[in-house]
């Protein structure tokens, strides 16, 4: 621990008057000291027989001379800056600071800051003045490393309270930062390998839902980066190892097509932990609301809906419109029922169907049969379902959901979908973990400030409000935090903030910053933050590691996806895995004379079920095909003859 | 009794003794004027005059021009500054409470710093023989640093200002006093050169000493008349004055000469014009050399402007940043 260094005085004049919450001090022209520092105020009067004790942070300075006008500067130099001698002397110069209280020592009563000596922070001021020392004591140490605090020389761990980051007192983490300094998203991932790292274990079991929104920012997490000898100084000082995370599942829909995963995360040599995310009618129905906006499903639609949700689907359904019963387990055995109810109704000339107009049955039909093909690749007709590993989740492991390809319907079902699973399992105490964070990038999109109230925007309202209690914490980004719905930000008990844009910066949310602390933001460096956290009474700036992951850009040039291949290499890209023995030959043999939606099918049907025989089961899934016989056409049989003793011929 | 600094400077502080004479003479002190009797300039200033100094340099008084490029020499400044404020009036005579200091600013890498401790001093100022028996002994007995003005200088009536100017004259000695203390150190145990504001006259240790260079900004008394005067009146930015000698009973006599600092083109005669002051040890031809190179010095301190100093024609930026200072500490 180092010594307190002294760097300042406190000052206090009538019209610059120190309060309990903000107060000045000078120091000198080469104190390391700059806006953010956090300082050290020793008071010189005892209070109830305490000396107190200030703690602040550095939030504005300023810099004069002794110089009156600019014009007396101007008239010294002749007006000739270049021209004009150095003078002899340097006027008198100021470094004038302005600084936040963090905290008081004691706390009451609760004073102005008194007159005294500054000094810089040391570790154990810095602890006590963030607060820290309350939840960094050995036995009940809940802290998560979230940075380095640096001034000068001097360098200081900053901890988040695992309590206030996971819940249950306060939970989720913002974090907002221009595109393409590479902070929110290293960001988020250097913070989930200090969560893995330190998250207790009295604490229970944590993992990790990170949806991959753009590019192959995320797809990477499971191999090395490239790491400087100033990184993996601050991993070891934070006490976390330097390496990628040991257990990552990849999850991405199938293309349209249906050949391969649709990811960029596409190459064989990482294809061990990547599977594939199929749903099926039963996955899909829960949530055809993020699918069907309120323009097209009217309040006797919405009520057909609810009809076959509860009474058709996944149920043996008789009716005498209908030619036979009806089981519908997917999409295609659903288009089957609408097809022969439509077909009954015309028979019949009927207009309506047990209070549903047949207009309105051919409107839900063509809404829902729609859902498939609008979202192709993730949602098969046939009810294959291959998911994310609800009730198995595993303490400290990745599952990215790679949705950067979709169509935004597709990712607003998926995002909806796993994130109320994650919550139902949650609630029921079954997930396997019994803390899950929820990556989201780009919020405004999902979660914006104005526009409709989407199923997702109230989704992510309802993580926010209430998801501290169950353990479901959202971890949430995007470039402008104004533009995202305030109660979604006003929840998330962490913030982090990156290099923000001037124009972001000047809206009413950062009126509470100096405007030295925004023009500091709008300049950090990458791999600088400020942080604001619940224990924290102001912000403070933080530096992070560059992730130990390999970035997506790096990643995608090392493991360039794989080309479009045909259908028989994507069948047996697929089911290697499961039998390493499996060839091309037994491929091409196997599905010669099928059509490539069998051939899909039987191949999801294989992935789904994982048999212990993968090629006989694949096998299982073809009949035979038999040669044709030639058919005798039948003889021509006249409808009636005619009677012979019909006179008149009829 | 003399205080300096420490506990002893916050116990004869203006509103401390203001304090302690009213409960010291609860009867006999009436109010007393906050406002510095330097400000008001009731006369205490000396009448304007001309006096025919002897010429060092050739045989009349002549302008130079200044030759070569101004040189940063100077290693320190030297300033002291003076307050005097009526603390209290007792039976019509007045009670002064004088504040002194001085200090020497030392130039490292372009910075002022302070060199060794400021002097600081509070004494209450009176002319004790005109007080009341009871009231000058209960002031003789209250503890507080007093002088008798009319020990040293006896007043000229009993007009109320004149006893006011002979406690600021008596201020005066005091700073005079404390400068001449700082000076002297300095040219005992300093190096370099440094530029004190005034007269070196008052203490023959630092008007005979080579580290010491005066220099006087107001010229109630000009040490020239006839051509001589016109000369020094005339004289353009840039250019001094032949060296004189400055020699006043009971003072030690000096070298001195009249430097232009500014150009003085529409101004009145006397702006940007100053006297410098220097040991008269040099004689023959080293006496205008010695003259140019201190001139160089100080015209080299024309920058930075010594403002918003009304005076900062003449003030070179150190002695300002001594008045400063001290204005900063008392």
């Amino acid at each position: 621990m180092t010594e307190p260094q002294l760097l300042g005085r406190i000052v206090a004049t009538e019209r610059k008057p120190n309060t309990a919450h903000e107060f000045h001090f000078w120091t000198a022209l080469d104190a390391p000291i700059g806006i953010g520092t956090i300082v050290r105020v020793d008071g010189a009067t005892p209070v109830g027989g305490v000396i107190p004790l200030v703690y602040g942070v550095v939030v504005e300075g300023f810099s004069y001379t002794d110089l009156q006008t600019p014009i007396h500067d101007v008239l010294g130099h002749d007006g000739t800056p270049a021209g004009a001698a150095i003078a002899p002397t340097q006027r008198t110069e100021i470094r004038l600071y302005t600084a936040h209280v963090l905290r008081q020592i004691p706390e009451e009563p609760l004073q102005p800051v008194p007159m005294g000596t500054v000094s810089l922070a040391n570790d154990a001021d810095v602890a006590t003045a963030l607060r820290m020392d309350t939840y960094l004591a050995s036995g009940t140490n809940t802290g998560i490393p979230v940075g380095l605090y640096r001034t000068g020389a001097m360098e200081a761990p900053i901890y988040l309270d695992a309590d206030f980051l996971l819940g249950p007192e306060a939970a989720h983490l913002n974090i907002t930062g221009v595109s393409g300094l590479a902070t929110k998203t290293s960001a988020v991932e250097w913070l989930l390998a200090s969560i893995f790292t330190h998250f207790p274990v009295h604490k229970g079991s944590v993992a990790a839902v990170c949806f991959n929104v753009k590019g192959p920012d995320l797809l990477f997490l499971d191999q090395p980066g490239e790491l400087g000898d100033a990184d993996r100084a601050i991993y070891e000082r934070l006490g976390v190892p330097a390496r990628p995370f040991e257990r990552v599942q990849y999850f991405a829909p199938y293309t349209a097509k249906g050949f391969t995963l649709n990811t960029l995360r596409s190459n064989e040599q990482l294809a061990d932990n990547l599977t594939p995310l199929t749903w099926g009618l039963n996955e899909v129905m829960q949530f055809a609301e993020v699918l069907l906006n309120r323009d097209d499903v009217d309040a006797k639609a919405d009520a057909l809906i609810d009809f076959l949700q509860e009474r058709v689907i996944n149920r043996e359904f008789k009716d005498p419109v209908l030619s036979s019963s009806h089981r519908v387990r997917s999409f295609g055995e659903l288009e089957a029922f609408f097809r022969d109810l439509l077909r009954g109704l015309e028979e019949r000339g009927g207009e309506g169907w047990r209070t549903h107009h047949v207009a309105t049955i051919r409107k839900v039909r063509n809404r829902l049969s729609n859902i498939s093909t609008r979202c192709a690749g993730l949602v098969t007709d046939e009810g294959t379902v291959s998911d994310l590993p609800f009730g198995s989740f595993q303490d400290r492991t990745v599952y990215v959901v790679d949705v950067a390809s979709l169509e935004e319907d597709a990712q607003d079902l998926i995002f909806a979908r796993i994130v109320s699973k994650l919550r139902e399992h949650l609630e029921r105490r079954d997930l396997g973990v019994s803390h899950v964070v929820v990556f989201v990038d780009e919020l405004n999109k999902y979660a914006p400030g104005d526009g409709p109230d989407t199923y997702v925007r109230k989704m992510l309202l309802d993580i926010s409000e209430r998801g501290r209690y169950l353990g479901l914490v959202l971890f949430s980004a995007q470039q402008f935090r104004s533009q995202v719905h305030r109660r979604v930000v006003g929840n998330s008990g962490t913030a982090l903030y990156g290099r923000m844009d001037m124009d972001e910066l000047a809206t009413p949310s950062y009126a509470v910053l100096s405007p030295s602390t925004r023009t500091k933001l709008a300049t950090l460096e990458k791999g600088q933050l400020m942080v604001r956290h619940p224990h924290f009474a102001q912000p403070v700036f933080v530096r992070f590691p560059r992730p130990a992951v390999m970035r997506g850009r790096d990643g995608a040039e090392r493991f360039p996806p794989a080309t479009e291949p045909s259908l028989e290499a994507a069948v047996l890209r697929s089911l290697r895995p499961l039998d390493p023995s499996l060839s091309l030959d037994w491929v091409k043999r196997t599905i010669t004379g099928h059509e490539e939606t069998h051939v899909i099918r039987a191949r999801n049907l294989t992935l789904q079920h994982r048999p212990e025989n993968a090629r006989a089961f694949f096998e299982a899934q073809f009949r035979r095909i038999v040669a044709a016989d030639p058919v005798p056409a039948p003889s021509a049989v006249p409808i009636r003859t005619v009677p012979g003793d019909d006179p008149y011929g009829f | 009794m003399v205080t300096t600094m420490a506990a002893a400077l916050s116990d004869s502080t203006f509103h401390v003794v203001q304090r302690r004479l009213a409960a010291l003479l609860p009867d006999g002190a009436s109010g007393g004027v906050e406002r510095p009797l330097e400000h008001l300039a009731l006369g205490s200033a000396e009448p304007p005059r001309l006096i025919s100094a002897t010429v060092l340099e050739g045989r009349a008084l002549l302008a130079h021009p200044v030759e070569g490029v101004p040189v940063a020499r100077f290693a320190a400044f030297l300033d002291g500054t003076q307050t005097s404020r009526v603390v209290a009036h007792i039976d019509g005579v007045p009670i002064v409470h004088g504040t002194t200091a001085a200090v020497v600013r030392e130039r490292l890498e372009r910075r002022l710093r302070t060199w060794r401790a400021p002097r600081i001093e509070r004494r209450v100022y009176a002319p004790l023989a005109l007080l009341p028996a009871a009231q000058r002994r209960a002031l003789q007995e209250s503890g507080l640093p007093l002088v008798d003005t009319a020990e040293s200088r006896p007043a000229e009536s009993l007009h109320p200002f004149a006893l006011q100017d002979a406690a600021i004259h008596a201020v005066q000695d005091d700073r005079e006093a404390l400068e001449r203390e700082l000076a002297e150190a300095w040219c005992a145990d300093a190096s370099g050169e440094v530029l004190v504001d005034g007269s070196l006259t008052g203490s023959e240790v630092v008007a005979t000493s080579e580290r010491a260079i005066g220099m006087v900004k107001s010229h109630r008394t000009l040490y020239a008349e006839g051509a001589a005067l016109r000369a020094v009146l005339q004289l353009p930015q840039g250019h001094r004055s032949s060296v004189f000698r400055v020699t006043s009973p009971k003072r030690t006599p000096v070298a001195s000469w009249y430097l232009r600092v500014r150009d003085p083109a529409g101004r009145d005669p006397l702006w940007g014009l100053v006297r410098i002051e220097v040991a008269d040890n040099a004689g023959g031809r080293a006496l205008p050399r010695r003259a140019n190179d201190v001139s160089l010095w100080v015209l080299a301190e024309a920058l930075p402007l010594a403002t918003p100093d009304s005076r900062w024609d003449k003030m070179v930026y150190g002695i300002r940043d001594c008045e400063e200072f001290l204005r900063a500490i008392q």
